[in-house]
C-alpha cells in the first residue's frame, strides 16, 4: 500500500499557499479552522458570496438579451426608436458610477471615525442614487414603446427595472445604516452594515455598467 | 497456494462475467423494435456495445460488493478495526485512468456512428445562429439529393402531410429504400417526430423548419408519435406510417391527389367532447387546434 | 483553544438555557435558530411532501395499468406528473438534504451553530407556505399547472384557464419562494464550512459528507440564480404580455430550455452528491475500513460539481440543437463518469476485506451504491447522442432517473436516517423492522423502475396517460411493484414514531464511528460541545489498531 500511513496534509496546500495571496484574497480562504470568532469576516464573506449569486440572475438576463437580439430578424418594430442614448441618461449614468467613489470615501471616513464626513458623504451617495431612480423613471415615461413591444421592450424593462429594484434596495440600506449611526456605540461590534452596503452598491454599479453597454451603447 | 487459488478465482470471474456482458450484448438488439431505417442498425449496434461494457463493469463491481458481503462479516457485537489501508496511489490512478480512456472510447464511437448516421441523413439543425431569419424555409445546406421532400405539419393535437403536387394528408408514406426529406412545422408549441422503428427524434418548433433526412428500409406499417410533451391530448396525437414499394406509393398518391378534400376526423377533437373516466376533474383544457381540410385521411 | 472563550462569552446571552439538552415538541413549530431544531423542521416537513409526491405517483401507476386512459382524465393526469416531479424535486430531496446537512454540518466541523442562525430559520420558514402555495394549486378551478416539470414555453404560457390566477401561476411564485430559501441556505452553508471549523479542522481533514454539502451547495448558489432568471422570464411571458419565449413573436423557446437545464441538470447533482457523503460516511462505519482513497473521493466531489455544469445541453439532444453542440455535450456528460467511478471503486475497495456490520443503514447504502451503478449506466448510454435519440422522452429515461432519485437518493436518505437516528434522538430504532423495511423498498423499487427500461427500448412515450396495448405487461410488473413500493414506507413510518417513544436509549457512539458528532452526547446538547474540540487526526480513522484509538470506542 503506497500510503497507508496517516497523512493529513493537503495535497493542495491551501494554509501555504494563502501565504502568496493578497490580503483581500487570503481573508476567503480561512482554511485551517478555528476562525469562528472573526464575525466581520464570516459576515462579509457571506455576503460576497450571495452576491456572486445574484449575479448570475442577472447574467441570465443578459444572456437573454443577447440571444434574442441576434437572433430577432428586427430588432426594433416599425416606428419604434428603442432606447435613445441621450444626455439624460449620460448624466444619470455618470451620477451613479461616481457615486461609488462617493460611499468608498464614506466608508473610509467611517474607519477613521470620522463620523460627520461619514455622514454627509453617505447621505450624498443615497442622493445620487435618488438622482438616477428619478432620472430613470422620467425615461421610462417618454419611451416610445413598452413591456409587450417586440423584444425590445421586454428586454429594456426587465432588464432596468431589475437593476432599479437594486438601486431602491440600496438606497433602503444606506438609509438604514444613516439612521443607525446615530445610535450610539453602534459600531462597537464593527461595521459590517456599512462594508455590506458599500459592496452592494459597487455591485449595482458595475452591474449598470455592463446594462449600459448592452442596452445603449450595442447599436444594430 | 492461497495465491494461485485466488488468482484462478478471479479469473474464473472475469471470464463468467465477460461471457455475460456479451451474451446480454447480443439479447441487446432483440429488446429493440423492429429496425426500419438504415440509421436503425447503427443505433442498435450502439446500444449493444453500450449494453455488454455497462454489464461487465455492473457486474464487475457487485460480484466483488457480493463477495465480500458473503465472506467478510464481523461476528456481531465485534466492532474492531479492519484493514488499515487508507488508499493506494497505484489503484486511484489506475480506476481514474481507465474509466476516462473507457469514455472517450465510447465517445468517439458514438461520434463516428451520429456521423455516420449524418451521412446518411440525419441533419443537424446547422442553422440556429443569427445570419438566418428564424422563418426560412428548409435549412438542409448540405449539396448531396436527399431525395423528395415531404412536409410534415404538427399542431395541437394532430398530425397532417403535404407531398409534392400540394397533396395534403393524414398519413405518412413512404418509399423504402429511398431517401427523403422530412421538413418539420409546428403551429402552435412545441411537438416531436418519433417512430420508434426509425430510431429517430426531433422536436418541432413552431416558427422554424427543421429537416430530416432518412432512408426507410423495411416495409410496414407504423406508428408515428408525438415526442415532445404538447400538452392535454398529447398522448393521443398519433398517425400512422406506410413504407411501401414505389409503385404502391405512386398509385396511392394518385388516388389521394384526386379527392376533393375534406375535414379530417382526429382523435383529440372525439374525445374532448366525450371524455369518459372514473374520476372527472373538470379542469378546463386547451380546445384542439381546428381539423385540418386534408385530400386523404383514413 | 484560545478562540474558545471569546466564543464563549459571544454567546452566552443568546442561550441561557443551554444547560437543558432535551428540545420540547413546542419548539419544533416555533421559529427557533438552533441548526439542530431547523434541520428536525426540514426533515420532517420535505418528509410529509414525499408522501404526497409518493400518493400522486400512485395514481399515475393506478391509471398505467391499462392501456386506456379510464381514471383521471388527462388533464388532471397532466397536473398528477407535474406535481409529483416538482414536489420530489423541490419539496422532498433538495430540502431533505438540506435539512440533514443543517443538523450534521456544524456537529462534524465542530461548531456551535450555523454561520448564520437567523437566515438560517428565516430560510426554512420559507418552505412550507411555498409548498402549501403550491399543493393549493388543486383547488384551483382549472387546476394545477399541467406543462411538467420542466414547464417548457410555448405549452406553460399558454394557459388554458384564462385566469390570472392560474396552476402555472402558482406554480412559478412557489417556485421562486423555494429557489430563494435554497440560496439563503447555500450562503450560510457556504460561510459555516469555510468559517466555522474547529481548530485543526483542515479541508482535507472534512468528512466527505462536508464536502460533498460543500459541493452541492456551489452548485446551488451558482446555477440555482439561471433558473429563477428564468422564471422570472416565464412569469413575465405568462402574465405580463412579453414574448421571450414565444417564438410566434421571435421569442426562443430553446433559450428557456437552455436556461432551465443550465441549473436543472446539476440540480441532480445537487440531489445526489450528500447521499454520496452519507454512503461514504456509512460504509467505512459498518466495514471498520477508513475510505479507501479519502482525497480523491473528496476532490472527485468538487470535479462532479464541476463537470455537472458542464453537460446541461444532453437533455437538449432532440431539441433543436445543432451537430456540434450535440457532439459537445456527449463527451462532457460522459466524462461524469470518471469522478463517479473514483467514489464507486473507493466504496468497493472500502467495503473489500472489511469486517461488516449488515444492519441497516448499512444495507440501505450497500443497495443504494449498487442500484446507482445501475443508474450510471444507463445514464452514460443516455449519453450517447445517437442512443439517445431513440429513447429520449421516453420510459427509458424515467426509468434511468428514478433508478437515482429513488432506488439511489431515497434508499441513501433512508440509510442516512437510521445511522443518525440514534445521534438525533437519543433512541435506537428497531433493527428488525428496518430490516423488513429495507428488503420491501429493495424489491419494490426494482419492481417498479425496471420495467420501464425495457418499455423506453420498445419506444413507450413518458407523460402518456394512453398507451398501445403491447406495452401493457410492463406496465403491470411496475405498477403492482410501485404498491408494494408504496407499503413499504409503512413499517419505516411505524419504527421510527414507535422508537422515538419508546426506543432503548441510544449511547453517544453506538456504531464506534469516527467523526465528531459522535464525540458529543446523544442528542448533543443545544450548543453542541461542551468545549470546541481541537482536531489532530485524519478522517476515517478507522485504522490503527494500538497506538491510536478513536476516542470514542475507548468509551465504551
Ligand atoms: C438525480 C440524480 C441523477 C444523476 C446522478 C444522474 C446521472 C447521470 N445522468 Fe441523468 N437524469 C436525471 C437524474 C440524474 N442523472 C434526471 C432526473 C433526468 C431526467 C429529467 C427529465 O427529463 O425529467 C436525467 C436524464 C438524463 C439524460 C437525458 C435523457 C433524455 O431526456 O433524453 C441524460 C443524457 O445524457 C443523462 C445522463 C446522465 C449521466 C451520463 C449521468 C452520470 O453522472 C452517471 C455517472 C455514473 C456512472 C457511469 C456509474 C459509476 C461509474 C463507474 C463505475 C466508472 C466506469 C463506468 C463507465 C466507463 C461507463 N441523464
Ligand atoms: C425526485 C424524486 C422522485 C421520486 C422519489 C419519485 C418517486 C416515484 N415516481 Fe416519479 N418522477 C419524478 C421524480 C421522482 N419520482 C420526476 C421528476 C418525474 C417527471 C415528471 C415530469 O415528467 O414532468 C417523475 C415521473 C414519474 C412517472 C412518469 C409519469 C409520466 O411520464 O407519465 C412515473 C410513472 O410511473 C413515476 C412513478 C414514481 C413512483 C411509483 C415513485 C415511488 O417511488 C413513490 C413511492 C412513495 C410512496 C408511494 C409514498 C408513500 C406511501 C403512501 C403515501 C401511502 C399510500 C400508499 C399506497 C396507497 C400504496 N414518476
Ligand atoms: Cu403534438 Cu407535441
Ligand atoms: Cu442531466
Amino acid at each position: 500500500m503506497a500510503n497507508s500511513t496517516h497523512s493529513d496534509e493537503s495535497p493542495m496546500p491551501l494554509e501555504k499557499l494563502q501565504r502568496f495571496m493578497p490580503n483581500w484574497l487570503k481573508r476567503f480562504l480561512p482554511s485551517g479552522g478555528g476562525r469562528a470568532h472573526d464575525h466581520h469576516g464570516k459576515s462579509m464573506f457571506g455576503f460576497t458570496v450571495f452576491l456572486l449569486s445574484e449575479s448570475i440572475v442577472f447574467l441570465s438576463f443578459f444572456v437573454t438579451y443577447i440571444a434574442l437580439r441576434l437572433t430577432s430578424p428586427q430588432w426594433l418594430p416599425p416606428g419604434v426608436k428603442g432606447p435613445d442614448l441621450s444626455t439624460a441618461v449620460i448624466i444619470n449614468s455618470v451620477v451613479l458610477v461616481s457615486s461609488s467613489f462617493v460611499i468608498q470615501a464614506a466608508e473610509g471616513a467611517l474607519k477613521r471615525r470620522q463620523m460627520k464626513k461619514f455622514r454627509w458623504l453617505w447621505f450624498t451617495t443615497s442622493a445620487m442614487g435618488v438622482f438616477f431612480l428619478v432620472g430613470e423613471v422620467k425615461e421610462w415615461l417618454g419611451l416610445d414603446f413598452g413591456l409587450s413591444t417586440g423584444q425590445v421592450g421586454g428586454t429594456f424593462y426587465l432588464l432596468t427595472g431589475f437593476h432599479g429594484l437594486h438601486v431602491f434596495t440600496g438606497i433602503l440600506l444606506q438609509i438604514i445604516m444613516l439612521v443607525r449611526s446615530f445610535i450610539p456605540g453602534n459600531y462597537n461590534k464593527g461595521d459590517f452594515g456599512v462594508s455590506a452596503s458599500t459592496l452592494f452598491w459597487h455591485f449595482v454599479d458595475v452591474i449598470w455598467v455592463i446594462l449600459f453597454s448592452l442596452v445603449y451603447l450595442w447599436r444594430a | 497456494m492461497r495465491k494461485i487459488l485466488n488468482s484462478l478465482l478471479l479469473a474464473a470471474f472475469i471470464a463468467v462475467i465477460l461471457f455475460a456482458s456479451r451474451w446480454v450484448g447480443q439479447q441487446a438488439y432483440s429488446w429493440m423494435p423492429p429496425q426500419a431505417t438504415a440509421e436503425a442498425k447503427q443505433v442498435d449496434e450502439i446500444f449493444s456495445f453500450l449494453a455488454s461494457i455497462g454489464t461487465f463493469i455492473f457486474l464487475g463491481i457487485t460480484g466483488i460488493i457480493t463477495y465480500s458481503i458473503l465472506t467478510c462479516r464481523a461476528p456481531k457485537g465485534d466492532w474492531s478495526h479492519g484493514h488499515p489501508a487508507r488508499g493506494s496511489a497505484k489503484l486511484e490512478i489506475l480506476w481514474t485512468v481507465v474509466p476516462t480512456i473507457l469514455v472517450l472510447w465510447l465517445s468517439v464511437k458514438s461520434f463516428n456512428i451520429y456521423e455516420q448516421i449524418n451521412i446518411q441523413g440525419l441533419t443537424p439543425v446547422v442553422h440556429l445562429h443569427m445570419e438566418e431569419p428564424a422563418n426560412a424555409a428548409v435549412t438542409s445546406n448540405d449539396s448531396k439529393p436527399v431525395g423528395e421532400v415531404i412536409e410534415v405539419f404538427a399542431k395541437q393535437w394532430a398530425w397532417s402531410f403535404r407531398y409534392a403536387g400540394n397533396v395534403s394528408t393524414t398519413e405518412l408514406h413512404l418509399v423504402v429504400n429511398e431517401p427523403v426529406s422530412l421538413a418539420l412545422h409546428a403551429q402552435d408549441v412545441l411537438h416531436g417526430f418519433y417512430v420508434p422503428e426509425f430510431r429517430l427524434k426531433q422536436d418541432i418548433v413552431p416558427n422554424r423548419t427543421i429537416t430530416i433526412n432518412l432512408k426507410p428500409n423495411r416495409l410496414g406499417k407504423y406508428r408515428l408519435h408525438d415526442s415532445q410533451f404538447s400538452g392535454t391530448y398529447f398522448a393521443l396525437m398519433e398517425a400512422n406510417v406506410y413504407v411501401e414499394s414505389r409503385q404502391a406509393y405512386n398509385q396511392w398518391l394518385a388516388v389521394a391527389a384526386s379527392r376533393q378534400p375534406t375535414i379530417a376526423s382526429n382523435q383529440a377533437s372525439a374525445e374532448h367532447t366525450q371524455p369518459k373516466t372514473i374520476f372527472n376533474s373538470r379542469w378546463h383544457t386547451f380546445e384542439p387546434a381546428e381539423p385540418s381540410v386534408v385530400n386523404y385521411s383514413a | 483553544m484560545t478562540n474558545n472563550s471569546r466564543e464563549g462569552i459571544a454567546r452566552a446571552g443568546e442561550s441561557e438555557n443551554s444547560q437543558s439538552s432535551q428540545t420540547g415538541w413546542r419548539e419544533y413549530l416555533s421559529f427557533s435558530t438552533d441548526h439542530k431544531v431547523i434541520g428536525i423542521q426540514y426533515m420532517v416537513t420535505t418528509f410529509i411532501f414525499f408522501l404526497i409526491g409518493g400518493l400522486l405517483a400512485m395514481i399515475i401507476r393506478g391509471e398505467l395499468i391499462t392501456p386506456q386512459s379510464d381514471v383521471v382524465d388527462r388533464p388532471l393526469y397532466n397536473g398528477l406528473f407535474t406535481m409529483h416531479g416538482t414536489i420530489m424535486i423541490f419539496l422532498w430531496i433538495i430540502p431533505f438534504n438540506a435539512g440533514l446537512a443543517n443538523y450534521l454540518i456544524p456537529l462534524m466541523i465542530g461548531a456551535r451553530d450555523m454561520a448564520f442562525p437567523v437566515l438560517n430559520a428565516i430560510a426554512f420558514w420559507m418552505i412550507p407556505p411555498g409548498g402549501l402555495l403550491l399543493l393549493s394549486s388543486f383547488l384551483l378551478r382549472d387546476g394545477t399547472a399541467q406543462a411538467g416539470w420542466w414547464s417548457y414555453p410555448p405549452i406553460s404560457i399558454q394557459n388554458p384557464s384564462g385566469h390570472l390566477l392560474n396552476g402555472e401561476f402558482f406554480w412559478i411564485v412557489s417556485l421562486v419562494i423555494i429557489g430563494i430559501s435554497s440560496i439563503m441556505g447555500g450562503v450560510n452553508f457556504i460561510t459555516t464550512i469555510f468559517w466555522m471549523r474547529a481548530p485543526g479542522m483542515t479541508f482535507f481533514r472534512m468528512p466527505i459528507f462536508v464536502w460533498a454539502v460543500l459541493s452541492s451547495q456551489l452548485l446551488q448558489l451558482f446555477c440555482l440564480p439561471s433558473l429563477t432568471g428564468a422564471l422570472i422570464l416565464l412569469f413575465f411571458d405568462l402574465t405580463l404580455g412579453t414574448h421571450f419565449f414565444n417564438p410566434t413573436q421571435n421569442g426562443s423557446p430553446i433559450l428557456y430550455q437552455h436556461l432551465f437545464w443550465f441549473y436543472s441538470h446539476p440540480a441532480v447533482y445537487v440531489m445526489v452528491l450528500p447521499v454520496f457523503g452519507i454512503f461514504s460516511e456509512i460504509l467505512p462505519a459498518f466495514s471498520r475500513n477508513p475510505l479507501f482513497g479519502y482525497r480523491s473521493v473528496a476532490i472527485a466531489t468538487i470535479g462532479l460539481a464541476v463537470i455537472s455544469s458542464l453537460v446541461w445541453a444532453h437533455h437538449m439532444f432532440a431539441s433543436a440543437t445543432p451537430g456540434w453542440m450535440r457532439v459537445l455535450f456527449m463527451f462532457t456528460s460522459m466524462l461524469a463518469a470518471v469522478p463517479t467511478g473514483i467514489k464507486e471503486f473507493a466504496w468497493t475497495a472500502t467495503v473489500w476485506r472489511g469486517r461488516l456490520h449488515l444492519l441497516t443503514p448499512m444495507l440501505f447504502a450497500l443497495g443504494g451504491a449498487v442500484m446507482f451503478l445501475f443508474a450510471g449506466i444507463t445514464g452514460v448510454m443516455l449519453g450517447s447522442t445517437p442512443f439517445d435519440l431513440h429513447v429520449n422522452n421516453t420510459y427509458f429515461v424515467v426509468g434511468h432517473f428514478h433508478y437515482v432519485v429513488y432506488n439511489t437518493i431515497t434508499m441513501g436518505i433512508f440509510a442516512g436516517i437510521y445511522f443518525w437516528f440514534p445521534k438525533i434522538t437519543g433512541r435506537m430504532y428497531a433493527e428488525g423492522w428496518g430490516k423488513i423495511h429495507f428488503w420491501l423498498t429493495f424489491i419494490g423499487a426494482n419492481l417498479t423502475f425496471f420495467p420501464m427500461h425495457p418499455l423506453g427500448l420498445q419506444g413507450m412515450l413518458r407523460r402518456v396517460s394512453s398507451y398501445a396495448p403491447e406495452y401493457q405487461w410492463w406496465n403491470v410488473v411496475a405498477s403492482l411493484g410501485s404498491f408494494l413500493l408504496g407499503m413499504s414506507t409503512l413499517p419505516f413510518i411505524a419504527n421510527i414514531v414507535g422508537s422515538l417513544l419508546r426506543g432503548p436509549k441510544a449511547s453517544d457512539n453506538p456504531w464506534h464511528a469516527t467523526g465528531l458528532e459522535w464525540k458529543t452526547s446523544s442528542p448533543p446538547p443545544k450548543e453542541n460541545f461542551a468545549e470546541i474540540p481541537v482536531v489532530t487526526e485524519p478522517p476515517y480513522h478507522y485504522n490503527d489498531s494500538e497506538d491510536f484509538r478513536p476516542e470514542a470506542a475507548t468509551q465504551e
